[in-house]
């Protein structure tokens, strides 16, 4: 923690929270978000947080910034002005965020310092998986393993949750009838749709680097920074970039809808299947330690290793189909037609 | 070796400054990406070539993969940053943005 980097990173931060809000031009709001996100990675960082910096960088800064892009490219770029005389509700909600903000300001000063030993939340569970982890798992990367391991349920369920989200959007989007033809909103000129040579070129040579950074992301969770979150989003984002660079009809004849969909589903079948074969062979649920039953030459300290990186792969491959199938719905208003 | 590691930092520190001088004085929108495009680039390489140097307390092969790792990454802001600067100049030359121009009658924002 060096503390001045933390003041004018945060400072940076505020500064783009209020030019968020206050912008009135939604495709400069969304970018200023992405900064925003990319600050907070920075913040992260610099608190030794990495994998989740690295989730923010991938997710926050990256994926999500697109999604706003695609977003407002489908309705309107500008906020609508509200009409005034609505003053009682403005300041309600200006008495509600100070009764937050003066609640927050009090507990602030009951916090433990950064990193104080002392603190409740370091003396009882985390001595135990920060001196225990490589002991009972093999895994250096104490993340990992408490993420894919000692609370596999959560981290299931989060899948379960990115999976649900990615229904969600096809359940309200997603539109089979062919009755009005795709008409672009008004304050865009869009581009005449010619083959740019130098764009398309350098995305066809970084694709497949992007994607073999991708995997190996998933399969170097265990040791560096990173996993099957985070894998998961960077390979959507090789797709997205081939569906900027070339068209939409591109990827979708790389992914079309079909397969996001099974394959948004294989990836938690995946993870819960993982569990439900801990559970057959005798043991509890996502209990990996059982698996070297199964798994040959492995004991039982290496099974909880190779259970890991079986669910960090259906993580990945749930993740990476829910992401592009969002994509595709969104920038293409659920009809899969046309797109950004 | 930490004379070499100073010196880059600084070379990219100016090269940084110059793209932040360069976006906010130019007088239009294609300078502008030229500047930041540009200077961009160049005061990443500079940057990361100090990191890696300053990797180098002594020579093993963790120390050479972080080494490699910081140069792939120079490798991939050297394609990606001008693609990304064309992109952006292209897509406001299609729609319609203006060249600057230096005759005193165009009142050019």
């Amino acid at each position: 923690m060096i503390w001045q980097l933390d003041l004018s990173v945060l400072t940076l931060i505020v500064i783009c929270a209020f030019a968020t809000i206050m912008v009135k031009d939604l495709l400069s709001a969304a970018i200023i978000f992405g900064a925003y996100s990319f600050l907070m990675c920075l913040l992260w960082t610099e608190m030794g947080a990495v994998d989740v910096a690295f989730t923010e960088a991938s997710v926050g800064a990256g994926v999500s910034t697109v999604l706003f892009i695609a977003a407002v490219y489908q309705t309107s770029r500008t906020v609508k002005p509200r009409k005034s005389g609505r003053g009682l509700a403005k300041i309600f909600a200006l008495l509600a965020t100070l009764l937050t903000g003066l609640v927050l300001l009090i507990a602030e000063a009951d916090f433990p310092g950064f990193a104080d030993l002392s603190s409740p939340a370091s003396l009882h569970v985390s001595p135990y998986y920060i001196t225990q982890t490589l002991h009972d798992t093999n895994v250096p990367n104490m993340v990992t393993s408490v993420l894919a391991d000692y609370r596999g349920y959560d981290t299931m369920l989060e899948t379960v949750v990115i999976f649900t989200a990615g229904l969600a959007v096809i359940a309200i989007l997603r539109r089979y009838k062919k009755d009005q033809p795709f008409t672009p909103p008004e304050p865009y000129i869009l581009s005449k749709g010619y083959p740019d040579t130098i764009i398309r070129f350098v995305a066809r040579q970084l694709v497949p680097f992007i994607q073999l950074f991708a995997l190996y992301v998933v399969a170097h969770g265990h040791h560096s920074p990173g996993g099957g979150f985070q894998g998961g989003v960077i390979l959507g984002a090789s797709f997205i970039l081939l569906a900027i660079s070339y068209d939409f009809k591109t990827v979708l004849g790389i992914m079309n809808e079909k397969w996001n969909v099974l394959l948004g589903n294989l990836g938690v079948l995946i993870y819960a299947g993982i569990g439900f074969l801990c559970l057959g062979l005798g043991a509890n649920f996502l209990d990996y330690s059982i698996l070297s039953k199964v798994l040959p030459a492995t004991d039982r300290v290496m099974a909880r290793s190779h259970g890991m990186l079986g669910i960090e792969i259906g993580v990945a491959i749930a993740v990476m189909a829910i992401v592009i199938s969002i994509y595709l719905n969104v920038v293409s208003r659920g009809k899969y037609d046309k797109g950004l | 070796m930490t004379a070499v590691v100073i010196l880059l930092t600084l070379a990219g520190l100016i090269f940084f400054s110059a793209t932040t001088i360069g976006i906010l004085r130019f007088p239009d929108f294609y300078s502008r990406m030229h500047a930041a495009g540009k200077g961009d680039t160049l005061s990443s390489l500079f940057m990361l070539l100090a990191l890696v140097l300053y990797n180098f307390h002594e020579i093993n092969l963790g120390n050479l993969l972080v080494a490699m790792k910081i140069l792939l990454i120079v490798v991939f802001i050297f394609m990606a940053s001008p693609t990304a600067t064309h992109a952006i100049t292209d897509a406001g030359y299609e729609s319609g943005v203006k060249p600057w121009t230096k005759k005193p009658e165009e009142e050019s924002p």
